[in-house]
């Protein structure tokens, strides 16, 4: 192989020199056309004249099923389309065709063919080929492909499926279904007997574990046990079939494909509290029977179908389990370009059991995969976006459409009434109102007061405009303080009103002096002395302050509060450019004379946020009155004739009287009061994909690298497969999701029971269940899975009929226990001779442990839990990002697929039970057995309070009878009773527990727990927690048989 | 032989009854295999597996110090660096790098305070804050030429514990328990300690990928309980757990006979290593057997007063860190395959100078003592030790957002430096050279994959042969690359 390794890179290099040539090519022609052997100057033929010139020195490594570097010159259109670094022949150009380039040697780095594959091309030879390139590069239809085709055509997956008939055999007794004449025909083949039927007790545990993940209860056992109805077996199917814990089962199987995780991984793996809204919509469908091909088309392009309702577009949160990198510097395009990339890889897994990803860099090395293919399935994802939408549940949407309604109708007859104000009253009333004002005698606004004298601490140049502002100019201090005296043509003063202007002469036309164009007053304060008599000065108070806008950290109360790391700032976003503060004054500042003030406004916040421009006015009406006066422009306003009002001017003047009616301000008071009580909507969210407006463009991309970008490629399949027919002009991911799932797809449906098979026997028929590929293992039964792949389809696509079709064959119903005979000539147990017995899923062991104590929490779907974690195990997380909040009461007994899933610290009991890491798609669980595990099951906290509660269970079912509680915790884990040797050894154990546990009061307590147990009965419950623990730990209980 | 170990033997030798006549796996084997009772090659996961050719080194210590230490101000000296300090770099070196935070435009180069100094016979130079390891010089190969492909941490982190970087696949401790099992008896063959804050790949960087989780790292702490879910619950007494576990084997065995299935023998034989773990994991931890001279040599107990510290992990991460190298010897002695000291952070983006001699001062001490305690007992030779990083820092000075103020470095993957002892190395010797300021590597580039099959090498494991079929590939540990560094070799 080292041919293959080395011309990968030779082929890269290409690229760089192929969109270099492009790019130049047309008018310099900086090719150095000397260096190449002239064109032939006659009609070239291609049978004639190039095919033999391909098959001696080319189809080594580009023809009969080889395309290294993507390349293949057997087969006219992909030649004539190029290798993944472009094209290589252009039609009319010779001379800039990297072909001719590469066999003319004009690169001696880069000379095909390869100097240890092949000979040179002659000059003639290369001569001939440019020839045929200048002429036009004319190909006939007649070899357009290779004689033969590509051999990996032939391969047995990509033929069509073809529903056989099930064999003939001869022990047609034992058959039940179809199924069975596959198997038995193979095990008659080789002369060997099917076991026998399992025992109804394992046959009951067997099928609870397969299709709800749980172990029946002793109740169920009894009944099917004692079921003597002939469709026992049928019965009890349909009942776990109906359960819900149907959908919790098989939709954990489904996330471990969706690579379903509650956090985004990599460093920060932040969490994403609303992923579950995705694995509720699973579990739901799941439970429904959804058909597969819909279950799918949902998931891949549920917000592409007419009209999607919310169920569908929630569904496409199949590919928001995509991990996300949030860590500091990570560029956006590359972490984009990767999602896609695992999106593509993980369809390709998921649906068509291809190792596509293969071809993300370079031209699959086994399956025919092209790069460009690959980047063709890219197209379908590369123009998708990441949505949150609102996402309510059924009953949360129907509890807000109740509230709201009472809502609604609680407030219409508050907007009525202001309607009928508005109608009747209001008009009439400000013209009252205006008509008083034209009336009054003193001041109705405030009064600019010119100041006399006005400094700049920092050293600035306050100078007076002619409307009495002072605009600062000159220096400009990182912090300053102006003092401005005002002498009022008033003996009182009640109000101080303080406008900031933006003007053109400031940075950014803002506020401030600094760039930002921002200001912060960090604290006004006044003092008062009657004029010409400053040492009669009294300080003045502010208080009751408002402004016409304020940040919201920063309000106007921070600029009276005595502190200067506080002060007022406006909302940055704010258009207009003069803001306005106004202030009351607490005391009563009266003199005989006329009032002096002196006005300190400090701005020492730093980073140059100083006032530019500012303008002080005062007011002498009383005090409650301050807050009533009205603004200078609605006066401005009013100067003007009623009748000669422009509409801005009413209408200002209007809305500043709705303002002050106080009929008025009550009823939209109320109005306001009432909208405070609107109902939420529902907050619940779901992660969804859509599509951007204009799609991106596609390319590919050479060696996968983002920044690398090749040929602009279209949305394609792969051409091994059955044809791709888009709907419209523009391909979609909705189009993709029905080619997947069209009858001629060889793949998915044959990819898909396989996974069903695998799930209830334990093997898989292809047991490389993620590559279907020329490098995956060949089906043990190659007609059996064609037969369940057209049956799945006869069937539409109904999970369920296929489950139900399995479990009822006399395949599955058989023994797991070893076949001794066997082991040498079936070691993995591929002709099925006898069920398989296998340890269970992570999530299934607990869920065993808790529900064969009783703590089980039922409770279907919902957001993920925390049970208990060691304390420094979050600590493993990055900097603390981390956080567990541990879940109380019935959340944590939660099933184990509900355990909140964070991608960097794996809740420990999970990841020692395999469960999947969730980084991406698993299409396989490990099966280990490690001492860790016996530690978990022994120790860990969680699976000690099982065994507790089994223990008191045991006393309390049967408080006198030693044997019967011991029977009845082995028949709760079990599903069977003990042997007699069993009971034996759990009975003297017990006792052995009993003479221990005798030796130390302390012990009986800490094996019992919190709960309260009668004196008498103290002993013998911490015993039986004792024997409990012991029994929970038997290999039977964590064994599915 | 108490009881529970009569049970066992029992079991075993049932097992080996079976065994003879064919039929299955036989966890006990390895174990077997040591008491001199078994030739044959066992089924065991774990079970001690010759190499490919005779090894040097049968156990690893990897060091990893997460975030990235920058390599200019510990390992790799540049004179001119400091000559250029407040420069820019030329345009020709930066025109087509990414970084993670820095701004091309206005980046200067920012050179070291740090003073290099030759050290042992082979004069190696080292910074003034590693005036320990310095004393090791001559057991240590320095190399300067480390290359990575990966700017941001999680991924540098995967490539550097796992060849690829991406997730799902073993890390180096797995793939060495897979190829050569592990001669503990009473422990798990991959042990992974901590100290500071949490590596940003967290048990991604010791996961065993797509292989069983039998290979997978077993995180211990270094107080209180070293495993989780070591000690019974509160209520079961030793004795309790003795009967406990005979009733469970017999119970087990018994079963065994009847369905025959290999595995039910597994599991009995993991509640056995569970068993023992119970006793030897604290036996581990339990540090009152060393000598003070050695607790201080370590530097158990040491305090980081007047330290100031930040990103460093806090305070008790000195006594941590000293900790761990010291259970890393304990765990060497009892056979443990791979080590993992793990130490997070040097991702020293600002206020480089204190923090770094903060690092610095926490692990030069254990560090040295470590490679001179293993020297001592004679157990360098058979161990590995590797000093390791995702990637260096840059030359330039971090100016995140056009700030003025350089005080850090940002992450730098085309030349770093990380250092090997032991385990068939040639100490005294450093190996590649960056160019004057430490952009490029001018000499001997050491790619990440090369790093791996040397250390497979020196396992007696060649890189192309250690193979997993996973996704229709043959998978390795050096994924398509990797080279074995001979200059490293004795």
């Amino acid at each position: 192989m080292p041919r293959r390794t080395r011309w990968i890179i030779p082929f890269c290099l290409l690229a760089v020199t192929a969109c270099a040539a492009t790019v130049r090519g047309e008018d310099e022609n900086p090719q150095p056309a000397a260096k190449l052997p002239p064109a032939a100057e006659r009609p070239v033929d291609f049978i004639k004249d190039i095919q033999p010139i391909f098959v001696a020195s080319c189809y080594d490594c580009h023809g009969g099923g080889e395309q290294e570097g993507g390349l293949q010159l057997d087969a006219r259109d992909n030649a004539l389309k190029g290798g993944d670094s472009g094209r290589v022949i252009e039609k009319g150009k010779s001379a800039e065709s990297l072909l001719i380039q590469y066999v003319a040697g004009a690169d001696p780095e880069k000379v095909m063919p390869p100097e240890d594959i092949g000979d040179p091309l002659t000059p003639e030879q290369v001569g001939l080929l440019r020839a045929w390139i200048d002429q036009g590069a004319d190909w006939p239809d007649s070899v357009a492909l290779p004689e033969g085709g590509d051999p990996r055509a032939e391969h047995w997956s990509f033929q069509p499926i073809v529903r056989p008939e099930p064999p003939d055999v001869k022990n047609d007794l034992w058959v039940r279904n179809a199924i069975d004449r596959f198997i038995l025909r193979k095990l008659e083949a080789e002369g060997v007997e099917p076991s026998p039927e399992a025992s109804r007790p394992t046959l009951i545990r067997r099928l609870s574990l397969d299709l709800r993940g749980l172990p029946p209860t002793p109740e169920e056992v009894e009944e099917f046990v004692y079921d003597e109805r002939p469709d026992a077996y049928e019965q009890l199917v349909e009942r776990l079939l109906a359960s819900k814990h149907f959908g919790e089962r098989w939709g954990r199987h489904w996330l471990d494909l969706a690579r379903y995780a509650d956090s985004d991984g990599y460093e920060k793996d932040r969490p994403r509290p609303w992923a579950w809204r995705y694995r509720n919509w699973v579990i739901d469908a799941i439970n429904a029977d959804m058909p597969f091909d819909q279950f799918t088309i949902e998931q891949l392009a549920g917000d592409l179908l007419p009209n999607p309702t919310l169920n569908q577009r929630i569904a496409t949160g199949f590919h928001r389990n995509t991990l996300t990198n949030t860590e500091g510097g990570t560029d956006k395009e590359e972490d984009r370009v990767k999602q896609v990339v695992d999106r593509v890889n993980t369809t390709g897994t998921v649906w068509l059991g291809m190792t596509v990803g293969c071809a993300q860099c370079h031209t699959h090395k086994y399956d025919p995969i092209l790069q460009r293919e690959y980047y063709g399935l890219f197209a379908f994802y590369n123009s998708d976006k990441e949505e949150n939408i609102p996402a309510p549940l059924p009953d949360e949407l129907a509890a807000y459409e109740e509230a709201k309604a009472k809502f609604d109708a609680e407030m219409a007859p508050l907007k009525q009434a202001v309607a009928d104000f508005e109608q009747n009253q209001l008009a009439q009333r400000q013209a009252a109102w205006e008509r008083e004002l034209a009336a009054a005698t003193g001041p109705l606004g405030w009064t600019v007061v010119s100041p006399v004298s006005f400094t700049s601490a920092g050293g600035g140049t306050l100078t007076k405009q002619d409307d009495k502002s002072l605009l600062a100019s000159g220096v400009s201090p990182v912090k300053d303080v102006y003092t401005v005296v005002l002498n009022t043509k008033q003996k009182r003063v009640t109000g101080l009103r303080l406008e900031v202007f933006a003007d053109d002469s400031l940075p950014n036309k803002g506020f401030g002096r600094g760039e930002s164009g921002a200001f912060v007053l960090t604290e006004i304060t006044v003092t008062a002395a009657p004029t010409g008599d400053p040492t009669k000065a009294k300080s003045v108070t502010l208080h009751n302050a408002s402004a016409t806008s304020a940040d919201k950290k920063s309000p106007i109360a921070a600029a009276i509060d005595g502190k200067d790391d506080t002060g007022w700032t406006i909302d940055g976003n704010q258009k207009d450019k003069r803001q306005v503060a106004t202030f009351e004054v607490k005391e009563d500042i009266r003199f005989e004379s006329d009032v002096t003030l002196n006005v300190t406004l400090r701005q020492v916040g730093g980073d140059n946020a100083t006032l530019g421009r500012i303008r002080l006015a005062a007011t002498a009406v009383e005090p409650d009155q301050v807050s009533e006066l009205i603004p200078d422009h609605i006066l401005d306003a009013l100067t003007v004739a009623a009748d000669r009002r422009t509409p801005e001017q009413q209408k200002l003047i209007g809305d500043y009287y709705r303002t002050i009616d106080p009929g008025f301000v009550k009823l939209t008071a109320a109005v306001k009061a009432q909208a405070a009580k609107e109902p939420p909507y529902p907050p619940t969210l779901a992660q969804t994909i859509a599509m951007i407006e204009e799609p991106r463009k596609n390319h590919l991309l050479i060696r996968g690298d983002f920044l690398r970008k090749g040929d602009e490629v279209p949305y394609e399949t792969p051409a091994i497969l059955h044809e791709f027919e888009p709907a419209g002009e523009q391909p979609t991911r909705l189009d993709l999701a029905r080619w997947l799932m069209a009858p001629e797809n060889p793949l998915t449906a044959r990819v898909t029971v396989n996974r069903i098979w695998k799930h209830l026997l334990g093997r898989a028929i292809v047991p490389t269940e993620d590559d279907f590929g020329m490098r995956g293992d060949l089906p043990s039964h190659p007609e059996l899975l064609d037969w369940l792949a057209t049956e799945i389809q006869a069937q539409g696509w109904s999970r369920k009929q296929m489950i139900r079709t399995i479990v009822q064959s006399a395949t599955y119903r058989q023994s797991s226990a070893y076949r001794p005979e066997l082991v040498n000539r079936d070691p993995a147990n591929a002709w099925l001779a006898r069920q398989n017995r296998y340890r269970l899923e992570a999530e299934v062991v607990r869920d065993s442990f808790l529900a064969s104590s009783g703590l089980l929490c039922r409770k279907i779907g919902g957001p993920s839990v925390k049970p208990p974690l060691p304390a420094d195990v979050a600590a493993l997380g990055y900097a603390g990002s981390v956080k567990w909040q541990e879940s109380e009461g019935e959340d944590r007994y939660r099933r184990g697929l509900y355990i909140f899933f964070q991608r960097t610290v794996p809740y420990p009991m999970l990841a020692t039970f395999d469960a999947p890491d969730s980084n991406t798609t698993c299409t396989r669980r490990e099966r280990s057995n490690t001492p860790l595990q016996s530690l978990t099951l022994l120790n860990d906290p969680v699976f000690f309070e099982t065994a507790q509660a089994l223990g008191h269970r045991m006393m309390k079912q049967h408080p006198s009878d030693k044997a019967a509680r011991l029977q009845y915790a082995f028949q709760s884990c079990m599903a069977r009773r003990p042997t007699g040797r069993e009971l034996e050894q759990l009975e003297s154990l017990y006792d052995e527990m009993l003479a221990e546990i005798q030796t130390d009061k302390e012990i009986e307590g800490q094996l019992i727990g919190d709960i309260k147990v009668p004196p008498e009965e103290v002993t013998d419950t911490a015993a039986s927690v004792a024997v409990a623990r012991i029994i929970m730990n038997l290999d039977e209980f964590v064994t599915r048989e | 032989m108490d009881r529970i170990q009569q049970q066992m033997a029992q079991t075993r030798r049932d097992f080996l009854a079976t065994s003879a006549s064919g039929l299955g796996t036989l966890a006990l084997a390895s174990l077997l295999q040591q008491d001199g009772l078994l030739a044959a090659e066992s089924s065991d996961p774990l079970a001690p597996k010759a190499p490919h050719f005779a090894p040097k080194a049968k156990n690893c210590i990897f060091i990893f110090m997460a975030g990235a230490p920058s390599q200019l101000d510990l390992f790799d000296p540049k004179p001119k660096l400091n000559e250029l300090h407040g420069q820019p770099l030329p345009e020709s070196l930066t025109k087509n790098v990414r970084f993670a935070f820095i701004q091309k435009e206005s980046a200067v180069l920012i050179g070291s305070k740090r003073k290099f100094t030759p050290h042992g016979e082979c004069g190696m130079e080292l910074s003034d804050v590693l005036p320990n390891i310095a004393t090791c010089a001559d057991d240590i190969a320095l190399i300067r030429s480390m290359r990575s492909t990966q700017f941001n941490h999680h991924p540098g982190q995967l490539l550097m514990t796992s060849g690829v970087p991406r997730f799902g696949f073993p890390s180096v401790g797995s793939w060495l328990n897979y190829g050569l099992g592990t001669a503990s008896r009473d422990l798990p063959g991959y042990v992974v300690l901590t100290s500071g804050r949490g590596a940003s790949g967290g048990a991604s960087n010791w996961t065993s990928g797509f292989l069983p989780s039998t290979y997978q790292g077993v995180l211990f702490r270094n107080k209180g309980e070293p495993v989780l879910n070591l000690s019974n619950p509160g209520g079961v007494t030793l004795e309790m757990q003795k009967k406990g576990l005979e009733t469970l084997s017999s119970l087990n065995q018994a079963r065994y006979e009847r369905i025959r299935d290999p595995e039910i023998a597994s599991r009995i034989s993991s509640y056995e290593l569970a068993y023992r773990m119970q006793t030897a994991a604290p036996e581990l931890i339990d540090l009152s057997g060393e000598t003070q001279a050695t607790l201080d040599a370590y530097g158990v107990g040491r305090t980081e007063e007047g330290m100031k510290f930040g990103r460093g992990g806090g305070k008790g991460t000195y006594h941590s860190f000293s900790t761990n190298c010291l259970l890393a010897r304990r765990l060497v002695e009892r056979g443990v395959r791979f080590t993992n000291i793990i130490h997070a952070s040097w991702d020293h983006h600002s206020n480089l100078d204190q923090e770094i001699e903060f690092n610095a001062k926490m692990a030069d001490q254990p560090v040295a003592a470590l490679i001179k305690d293993l020297k001592e007992r004679g157990l360098l030779d058979e161990t590995l030790v590797v000093w390791g990083c995702e990637f260096g820092r840059t030359p330039l000075g971090e100016n995140r957002g056009g700030r003025e103020s350089n005080t850090g470095r940002d992450h730098h993957p085309f030349a770093f430096s990380m250092f090997m002892a032991g385990g068939g190395i040639k100490g005294g010797q450093v190996i590649g050279r960056t160019d004057e300021v430490g952009w490029n590597i001018e000499e001997d580039p050491i790619e990440v994959n090369d790093l791996h099959a040397t250390m497979l090498h020196l396992f007696g494991i060649n890189h192309l042969k250690l193979t997993v079929r996973f996704s229709g590939r043959d998978v390795r540990l050096t994924d398509v690359a990797g080279n074995v560094v001979e200059k490293l070799l004795v």
